[in-house]
């Protein structure tokens, strides 16, 4: 291989290391980028290949990755001098003597290698999982193949060079690299290996300079083992090789970083990804020869479905351990481009995804940092925090931010020593520099005022139809049981309003026994009678809060009045909290009749949709509540609204409160009394999760990258300051960044996520998440890293937002038109090589891309037109989708579709289930067995779909007499059976998977109109229903027009 | 006449405050672009001159209309007719939600009304000078013409 020569003729010139650091660090990545296409270039032209290479030289490189491994640890004994020699040579020996015995003689000459390249070349070809381990167990036999000859050629054309201008080796080697970029490139792995395992000569590859000084203290035989030992036997050589590195001896913080930074190198090279075929480079789908015939012999079954959920991508994380979890921080993609014209070629979008406050799994905790007598260490200039990827310098006295590098000075309290690594001593005992997610406790200077209390407000629509549907025993009961449970116990504040036609306040005074309602009926110009003791302290006045809630659904039994003075009630309610802000919780029932803020009822006109006045509808109609939700949340107040009528209540307008106050829009039609669990557990839940008052998120990014937009439920105070005045665990928020300068420099972009608020407890904190991602000049690349959640969460929210000022049609047809570009796009890097005629490519990180764009279009929020679903549960859907995390999100798209009668029969306890009740079916009406049970479940509802043919033992058990009877009418309760507390025990597990919705059962019967049309074969997205595309149909009509000017 | 002159010293000051208005605008969106302003306050800020702005753009096009001054009405038509479509449909106020997501759009259209004033100006200057509004302006104040006369009289020699 053109790279070993090279090696092999520096090894006893020990070079300095500094020449090459400069050209290998300041690209890393950009070697990849010519990879493929250059590679294929180099290869073609040897007349071997010509023929069976071309069209598939991807191919090439994976050969290479193996051999060069081999071809790397056997030169190792050779090199005169290295007293780390022997080990490997003894390990390796064996099996490869003939070759290897060659790779030291010094006349490494092109004769040499025809015979000698190519048998280490051959062995991973088959076992493609990991070259090393291929090694040991295959020895030879496959040697002589086409594709080593081919490399042969071409080695030999590379060694002349190389070996005639081996001694003066720091001038040659630039040469090297310019004069063949691509071959330098496809090596890099294996150089990777190379180097880790002999840290002796760490100039032998341009990558060797940079990873040197981390790596030289490292023992050789360590990490020859590190290297060879552990290679799992994983399905993917990707992990197998990273797995490898990762477990080399533990590096020291800062200049671990460096070297993770080259070591992802092999990770993200072609040669390792090809080593298992074509498979690896990309996916694909054959869709027959001739595009546009729907008979195109597509096998429904080969077209990848997300049945294990949202599988995160390993390497990623991987490749930086110090980042953050992905549960907080997602990019889209996660090698980001090197210049403008590379991002403008990355169709889909580019930014992240933040959870802030997402649910950490016991033990794995955000760790909290209180810098009592340092304050907070921060950059002087893009005010950062420090975090693991700072690099502390001046034998410890100084810090380089990785953002903006700017060299900041440590302060006294903080200075540690460095050791001969350059890590800090104390590296172990701060949490802030070795993990990507920490918390800070903010000392005063991060308020403005004093912590404020958790503060409860409840807006209670008292009107007619909130007493018939029963909503108010529900909310009043729901309250009464969670007040102990409501976070900050001793400084939890709590007030009430109703409202009907007049705004009434209740007196809550510690000294009271019983609550004073007073009413004020002049909307017009509304006031607060009593400033002072409308809102009051929990644990003082907890038996008039008690009283209040036990008296106050009967207090409104009969109350005859229809209208509703939301307006001024929100009003009143504004001027009660807005000395500390806190969290409003609305319950409406009806249209806002009275006073400000009244709202027409503009209806759902079928005659609208289709025209350019259709987004009217999604839009809120009165400024007047855009405006009170600017207010709420420059006053820190959330508000979360409950809406329950059946009748037509403009969410679109009501909803905006929510929105802009990072509040969440509950939406209950038709609500009912079997409604209840639902909104008792969702009430609940909100008012006793953890939950961070009065926050503000800001997002920092590396110099050349700039966040442009924002999407989610908050409001921006400034350019990049979201303000967040309550966030918990279920809120997401996802952003855009574009590239400021035409080329980025930088071979790392690091983003800091910050979100100050006031915890529960009255703490001023800030939690930092810390991430880095490479920046790479090569496509092929950015697809290979893409987070299909990530670019799904962002396009539904570009999406729904798309919708509020375009037709739903227009916005549809966006989310397409971007697939199909980049589908394209791709198809386009690889469509000179490979005949693809009749296949559909893809990389295999969006494999899931098409479906869950063709889910999204039959998400509630943006399905069909009129008659598909109702505005107001459009728009509900619309300001939830907004606000959703990544995974629940996909799991709304492409729900869970479980088979559970087989379960339900068996006998065995529940608990060696676990893997049986999660397995998915794809969402077609042909998984359903009509001799089956299945449970549907999208994360806010179950639909239990009973099979006609079922037997009617497991329906009788079910649900005992009714089982025959209408299933609308029927509820799903525990009878005593084995097969009943069965079902029940796995739905209670199904709910405890995902907490933040409470699911309702919803059972539909097969056959039975309009029931199962409307709960379950409407949602099988991969059907196709009332005029959508079926999932075949819908990859068709992809690869059509991916085709159509490709 | 005498109307005519006091009629373009009126078009030429109408014309100066809507630049200033505009300016004024601007100015505030560029502050909330750096920063220098919340939102809350530069929509306020801003939001309290539209209305102003518009009532002034009205007058000024229909004082055009009622002289019969056909050309300058049918330029400030168009306008008077994008400032009354904005009203009808309750867009002509910043939204202070939005603001950062509308900034770009805001400032284009007001620098894009900037522009059109300045231009406007140039022509009303012309028009105020054929119409002698400035010399009837020096004339008042200073009343002695026969001295300007004498210096005239003199710069000639």
């Amino acid at each position: 291989m053109g790279t070993e020569i090279p090696n092999r003729a520096n090894f006893p010139l020990r070079p300095a290391t500094v020449p090459f650091g400069a050209p290998r660090g300041a690209s890393p990545f950009s070697a990849s980028g010519p990879v493929v296409g250059a590679e294929a270039s180099a290869f073609r032209p040897t007349p071997p290949v010509a023929g069976s290479q071309v069209p598939t030289p991807s191919f090439t490189p994976g050969p290479v990755a193996g051999p060069d491994a081999v071809g790397f640890r056997p030169v190792t004994p050779s090199r005169p001098g290295d007293p780390a020699g022997p080990p490997p040579s003894a390990s390796y020996g064996p099996p490869h003597t003939g070759p290897f015995q060659r790779f030291p003689s010094p006349l490494f000459s092109t004769t040499a290698q025809a015979p000698v390249a190519p048998p280490p070349v051959r062995p991973p070809m088959g076992a493609s999982s990991s070259p090393p381990v291929s090694l040991h167990s295959q020895p030879q036999p496959v040697f002589m193949g086409s594709p080593p000859q081919s490399i042969n050629s071409v080695q030999s054309g590379m060694n002349v060079p190389q070996s005639s201008v081996d001694s003066p080796f720091a001038a040659p080697r630039p040469n090297f690299q310019q004069s063949s970029p691509p071959i330098r490139s496809t090596y890099p792995a294996p150089r990777g290996t190379l180097q880790s395992a002999l840290p002796g000569f760490p100039s032998k590859q341009p990558n060797a300079a940079a990873q040197a000084p981390s790596v030289n203290s490292v023992p050789f035989p360590s990490q020859q083992g590190g290297y060879v030992a552990p290679i799992p036997p994983p399905s993917r050589p990707f992990p197998a090789q990273q797995g490898g590195f990762v477990q080399s001896p533990p590096l020291a913080a800062p200049s671990g970083f460096y070297q993770r930074e080259q070591m992802q190198h092999p990770g993200s090279m072609p040669p390792m990804a090809t080593a298992q075929g074509l498979a690896e480079d990309f996916s694909s789908l054959s869709l027959g020869s001739v595009p546009g015939s729907f008979d195109a012999g597509v096998d429904p079954k080969a077209l990848p479905r997300p049945l294990d959920g949202d599988v995160e991508q390993k390497i990623f994380s991987e490749m930086y351990p110090m980042n953050c979890s992905s549960r907080y921080l997602r990019l889209t993609t996660s090698a980001l481009p090197s210049s403008q014209s590379l991002a403008s070629r990355w169709h889909l979008p580019l930014g992240a995804v933040v959870c802030p406050l997402a649910e950490a799994p016991e033990g794995e905790e955000v760790p909290v940092v209180n810098f009592v007598n340092t304050g907070i260490i921060r950059c002087r200039r893009c005010r950062t925090y420090v975090n693991p990827y700072v690099a502390f310098t001046d034998s410890g006295r100084k810090w380089r931010c990785n953002i903006c590098s700017l060299l900041n000075d440590v302060p006294g309290e903080y200075f540690a020593h460095l050791d001969a690594s350059g890590r800090r001593v104390d590296l172990d005992q701060r949490p802030e520099l070795t993990q990507g997610s920490v918390e800070f406790v903010a000392p005063a200077e991060y308020m403005v005022r004093p912590p404020m209390p958790p503060l409860y407000f409840f807006l209670i629509d008292v009107s007619i139809s909130a007493v018939r549907s029963g909503m108010l025993e529900t909310v009043a009961e729901t309250i009464k049981s969670c007040l102990d449970s409501l976070p900050g116990f001793p400084r939890t504040q709590i007030g009430f309003i109703t409202y009907d036609s007049t705004v009434h306040f209740y007196n809550m005074k510690s000294t009271l026994s019983q609550p004073q309602m007073m009413v004020v009926s002049d909307l017009d110009d509304i006031f607060v009678p009593l400033p002072d003791d409308l809102l009051v302290n929990l644990s003082e006045s907890r038996a008039v809060v008690d009283a209040f809630l036990n008296s106050f659904p009967s207090m409104f039994q009969d109350n005859m009045n229809v209208e509703s003075a939301f307006g001024p009630a929100l009003k009143a309610a504004f001027m009660v909290m807005s000395q500390l802000g806190g969290k409003l919780l609305i319950f409406q029932n009806t249209l806002p009749s009275l006073g400000a803020g009244r709202l027409r009822l503009r209806g759902d006109d079928a005659r609208v949709y289709g025209t350019d006045k259709e987004h009217m509808l999604r839009l809120p109609e009165d400024p007047f509540y855009k405006q009170m939700a600017a207010d709420f949340s420059k006053y820190q107040i959330a508000v979360n609204l409950y809406a329950f009528s059946d009748k037509y209540t403009d969410i679109a307008t009501l909803g905006t409160l929510a929105k802009y106050t990072g509040g969440q829009v509950y939406y209950y039609p038709n609500f009912v009394s079997s409604h209840k669990d639902k909104l008792r557990h969702e009430l609940a839940r909100d008012l006793t999760r953890e939950t961070a008052w009065e926050a503000v998120m800001r997002i920092r990014c590396g110099k050349g990258v700039r966040f442009t937009s924002y999407h989610g439920n908050f409001m921006l105070r400034s350019t990049d300051l979201m303000a967040l005045p309550a966030v918990d665990c279920d809120k997401a928020y996802a952003m855009q960044l574009c590239l400021e300068e035409t080329l980025l420099t930088t071979q790392t972009v690091y983003f800091q996520v910050a979100l100050l608020y006031t915890s529960s407890s009255g703490e001023r904190r800030i939690r930092v998440h810390t991430a880095a991602a490479p920046v790479v000049s090569d496509l092929a690349e950015m697809y290979r890293m893409a987070d299909t959640g990530a670019v799904v969460s962002l396009l539904s929210r570009l999406a729904i937002e798309k919708s509020l000022s375009y037709k739903l049609e227009e916005a549809r047809n966006s989310v397409q038109s971007r697939i199909v570009k980049a589908l394209r796009e791709y198809r386009n890097l690889y469509s000179v090589q490979h005949r693809l005629a009749g296949r559909m490519i893809y990389p295999d990180s969006l494999k899931f891309l098409p479906l869950y764009g063709l889910a999204l279009f039959k998400s509630t929020s943006l399905r069909g037109g009129y008659a598909d679903v109702q505005l107001d549960e459009r728009c509900a859907a619309g300001y939830t989708m907004m606000a959703l995390p990544v995974k629940k999100l996909l799991k709304l798209l492409y729900p869970n579709l479980i088979r559970i009668d087989e379960f339900l029969l068996k006998t065995t306890p529940l608990t060696d289930e676990s893997n049986e009740i999660w397995k998915r079916h794809p969402l077609t009406v042909e998984s359903l067995d009509s001799r089956g049970l299945y449970i549907f479940d999208d994360g806010f509802r179950f639909v239990l779909w009973f099979g006609r043919m079922l037997s009617p033992e497991i329906a009788m058990n079910l649900l005992g007499e009714d089982f025959a009877t209408d299933y609308s009418k029927v509820r799903l309760t525990e009878r005593d059976n084995e097969m009943s507390r069965r079902l029940m025990k796995i739905i209670q597990k199904y709910r405890e998977s995902d907490p933040s919705y409470y699911q309702l059962c919803h059972l539909v019967r097969q056959g039975e109109q309009p029931r199962e049309g409307f709960f379950l074969l409407a949602n099988l997205v991969e059907d196709q229903v009332g005029g959508t595309n079926g999932y075949v149909d819908w990859m068709l009509q992809l690869h059509r027009q991916v085709q159509q000017s490709a | 006449m005498v109307w005519e002159p006091i009629f373009w010293l009126g078009c030429f000051l109408t014309n100066m405050t809507l630049i200033a208005f505009n300016i004024y605008q601007i100015t505030c969106l560029s502050d909330l672009e750096a920063d220098y302003l919340n939102p809350y306050e530069s929509s306020a800020r801003i939001n309290s001159v539209v209305i102003p702005e518009f009532l002034v753009h009205g007058v000024f096009c229909f004082l055009f209309l009622v002289t019969g001054h056909w050309l300058f009405f049918l330029i400030t038509c168009f306008p008077a007719y994008h400032n009354a479509r904005k009203f009808m449909k309750r867009q002509h106020l910043m939204d202070v939600t939005e603001a950062f997501r509308h900034i770009d759009a805001q400032k284009r259209i007001r620098v894009f009304k900037l522009g059109f004033y300045l231009v406007l100006f140039v022509f009303v200057l012309i028009r105020s000078f054929t119409a002698g509004t400035f010399s009837i302006l020096l004339s008042i104040f200073h009343d002695n013409n026969e001295e300007l006369d004498i210096r005239s009289s003199v710069l000639e020699f």
